[in-house]
């Protein structure tokens, strides 16, 4: 199993590519960025910065949601980073959004399996060259063809949670990216698997990847980060992951609620310790390498790491990158 | 006058690079990118000529308000800003319409085009004032309702080559109070000094794609109205340009793009300068090879050192 660094386009870009550096330095080869829809940063930017410095790391997006931007501009922009890292050093997550972001943006997502199966056979279109028409709720395009450079393979992976999702994700994409609660995540992987087997490719190179809040705590100061976090998270969780998680639905409304009225630091104060070890993996780098291994027995191919990473993000990738000491 | 170079044309990244890095060479100023549905994404197109290139400045655009959010565009320039400081400027407009529908999206607002584009406008100088980041702003237009609104920007880069249609549209935006206010354009160019067909059959592509994309108003005064609809009607029943090309009158070559041998660069320039033109941006398909690009630049040269000559020559 693989330790990938993970990073946000919210972040600081001078952040970011220290991180990135770091880690390509520390024998990491994969950096994931997840798409802040509130931040300063283009996404597919930031990863062609990413591609242009390190010449050895593999970039993923790890999500967009194919809802905020045209389908055209997903399609081009990925070429666009295929061509600049070369030799498959791009890959494509895509996922519905997060609940909060979508909300934002006043869009409600009526189908959202229609929505990924349509998005990732667009782009497999479209990359291919073919002229292409397609009308549904989602997406329209009207004898479109592009006219830059084609042929390229982009792996798609799907940043979903959902039963059916994952299920889609296993029929369809390249590689799933999962996050949400230990229990959910059992469940979610099981789901997977068993959906790679019944499709087309069943011995296809597909990827799972694992991207939960990982958190170096050395002090107990640390663990209000730790529990910030989780309550940041749980707050984005929909219902059916809560329900496969066996967690209380009511608490963690709560905890919803609290957030919203009050903010983290108050609603971070209803973090229980049962929550924190279900939710997040924290501890020294000892501890978050044990509990790395045991997602590896789960079949789990890639495990990344951040933020929140920890008191400082540099020290805590070095620490736990030679905790992990395995070849990438 | 300052000259750019329009890249991203039908091209991969790899040539885009190479042939910025000679255009620096070259002493060219700008690098303009565009960005149309069907080509390479514009930001990061650019970013990986600001991370080969030192000095050239980067003109990111036409960027269409239509087809990206006013808050992902400044967010893209802010980032390239961000990572390789201030090189870049900014070109916003409605875009190309038959581009556009193409992949869904009308050129159509409740409030109007031209509303649409001073509110994104707004937005793109606000998102780009909260990031900290300083970036020319132009208007790439055509059409006269459009040239009014872009005394609103810093600039106004046009769709034109003629100087006849330059100087009406220079006259349309009428006086504009800031100082710093450029005007410019940016035409499918063919500077050449070895006459290539292959060039110049690109050449009269690109016009016609600029005069398909053309608005009525513009077209009908042109007396270019009814052949150009009328191959409009081909286009949508599903013909390709290159088939439909015969059927659109030369005159769009003279009219959009700027066709010309080295020899006679110069007073073309001299003539547009007169009309308050500071920036010119010579597009596809005079990006064609590093030998077009050198046939361009070297024709820029004498145009300059002639300048400078005749200036010392009058002080």
């Amino acid at each position: 199993m693989l330790l990938d660094i993970g990073v946000t386009s919210g972040m600081q870009l001078k952040q970011i590519l220290g991180l990135t550096e770091l880690a390509q330095n520390l024998g990491l080869s994969n950096v994931w960025i997840g798409e802040d829809i509130t931040a300063p940063h283009d996404v597919f930017t930031v990863a062609s910065i990413i591609l242009l410095k390190s010449s050895t790391v593999n970039v993923g997006i790890g999500i967009t949601s194919p809802l905020i931007r045209n389908i055209s501009t997903v399609a081009r922009a990925s070429v666009s980073l295929t061509e600049i890292g070369g030799d498959r050093r791009f890959r494509l997550g895509l996922g519905i959004g997060g609940l909060q972001d979508l909300t934002r943006l006043g869009i409600v997502v009526k189908n959202p399996e229609s929505l990924m199966r349509n998005a990732a056979t667009l782009l497999r279109i479209i990359w291919k060259g073919e002229t292409l028409s397609f009308k549904n709720g989602d997406f329209v395009v009207e004898n479109y063809y592009t006219r830059y450079g084609l042929g390229y393979y982009i792996p798609i992976f799907f940043g979903v949670r959902g039963p059916k999702l994952l299920k889609l994700a296993g029929e369809i994409a390249d590689g799933v990216i999962l996050s949400g609660p230990k229990t959910y995540l059992k469940k979610a992987i099981t789901i997977v698997k068993e959906s790679i087997k019944k499709s087309p490719q069943p011995t296809r190179n597909f990827r799972l990847v694992v991207w939960v809040p990982t958190i170096l705590t050395e002090t107990h100061r640390d663990l209000n980060l730790v529990k910030q976090t989780v309550a940041f998270v749980l707050a984005d969780t929909p219902r059916k992951v809560l329900e496969m998680a066996q967690l209380n639905f009511d608490e963690n409304e709560k905890i919803k609620r609290i957030y919203h009225r009050f903010g983290i630091a108050k609603a971070s104060e209803l973090v229980t310790e049962d929550l924190i070890e279900e939710v997040a993996i924290h501890g020294n780098s000892k501890q978050m390498c044990e509990a790395f291994e045991s997602l590896e027995k789960l079949g789990v191919q890639e495990v990344v790491f951040g933020p929140p990473y920890g008191a400082n993000s540099q020290s805590a990738l070095t620490k736990l990158a030679h905790a992990w000491r395995r070849p990438s | 006058m300052k000259f750019g170079l329009g890249v991203n044309a039908n091209e991969t990244i790899t040539e885009i690079v190479r042939k910025t890095v000679e255009a620096e060479k070259l002493g060219i100023d700008y690098v303009w990118v565009s960005d149309v549905p069907v080509q390479l994404y514009a930001p990061t197109v650019a970013s990986a000529i600001a991370a080969n290139t030192r000095k050239i400045q980067i003109g990111l655009g036409l960027l269409s308000v239509f087809l990206h959010t006013p808050v992902q565009i400044a967010n893209s320039v802010s980032t390239l800003v961000e990572a390789y400081g201030e090189r870049f400027e900014l070109c916003i407009g409605p875009g190309d319409r038959n581009l556009l529908k193409s992949v869904g999206v009308p050129l159509y607002h409740s409030r109007g085009v031209g509303n649409y584009l001073l509110d994104a406008k707004k937005q793109i100088e606000t998102t780009l004032w909260k990031n900290k980041v300083k970036c020319r702003m132009w208007l790439g237009v055509q059409g006269p309702k459009m040239l009014e609104i872009s005394k609103f920007f810093d600039g106004v880069l046009l769709n034109y080559a003629q100087p006849d249609l330059i100087k009406w549209a220079v006259d349309k935006v009428g006086s504009v109070k800031r100082k710093d206010f450029q005007f410019g354009i940016f035409s499918s160019s063919y500077v050449y000094q070895d006459f290539n067909p292959k060039i110049y059959n690109l050449l009269r592509i690109s016009s016609a794609i600029v005069a398909l994309g053309a608005s009525k108003v513009v077209l009908e005064s042109l007396s270019l109205s009814e052949k150009i609809v009328e191959a409009k009607k081909k286009l949508d029943n599903g013909a390709t340009i290159a088939s439909i090309i015969d059927h659109i009158p030369l005159k769009t070559i003279e009219l959009f793009s700027i066709f010309k041998p080295a020899t006679e660069l110069g007073e073309y320039l001299s003539k547009i300068s007169k009309m308050k033109v500071g920036h010119v941006v010579f597009g596809f398909p005079q990006n064609f090879s590093e030998k077009t690009i050198k046939e361009l630049a070297q024709a820029l040269k004498s145009y300059t050192q002639l300048k400078r000559s005749l200036q010392t020559r009058n002080t």
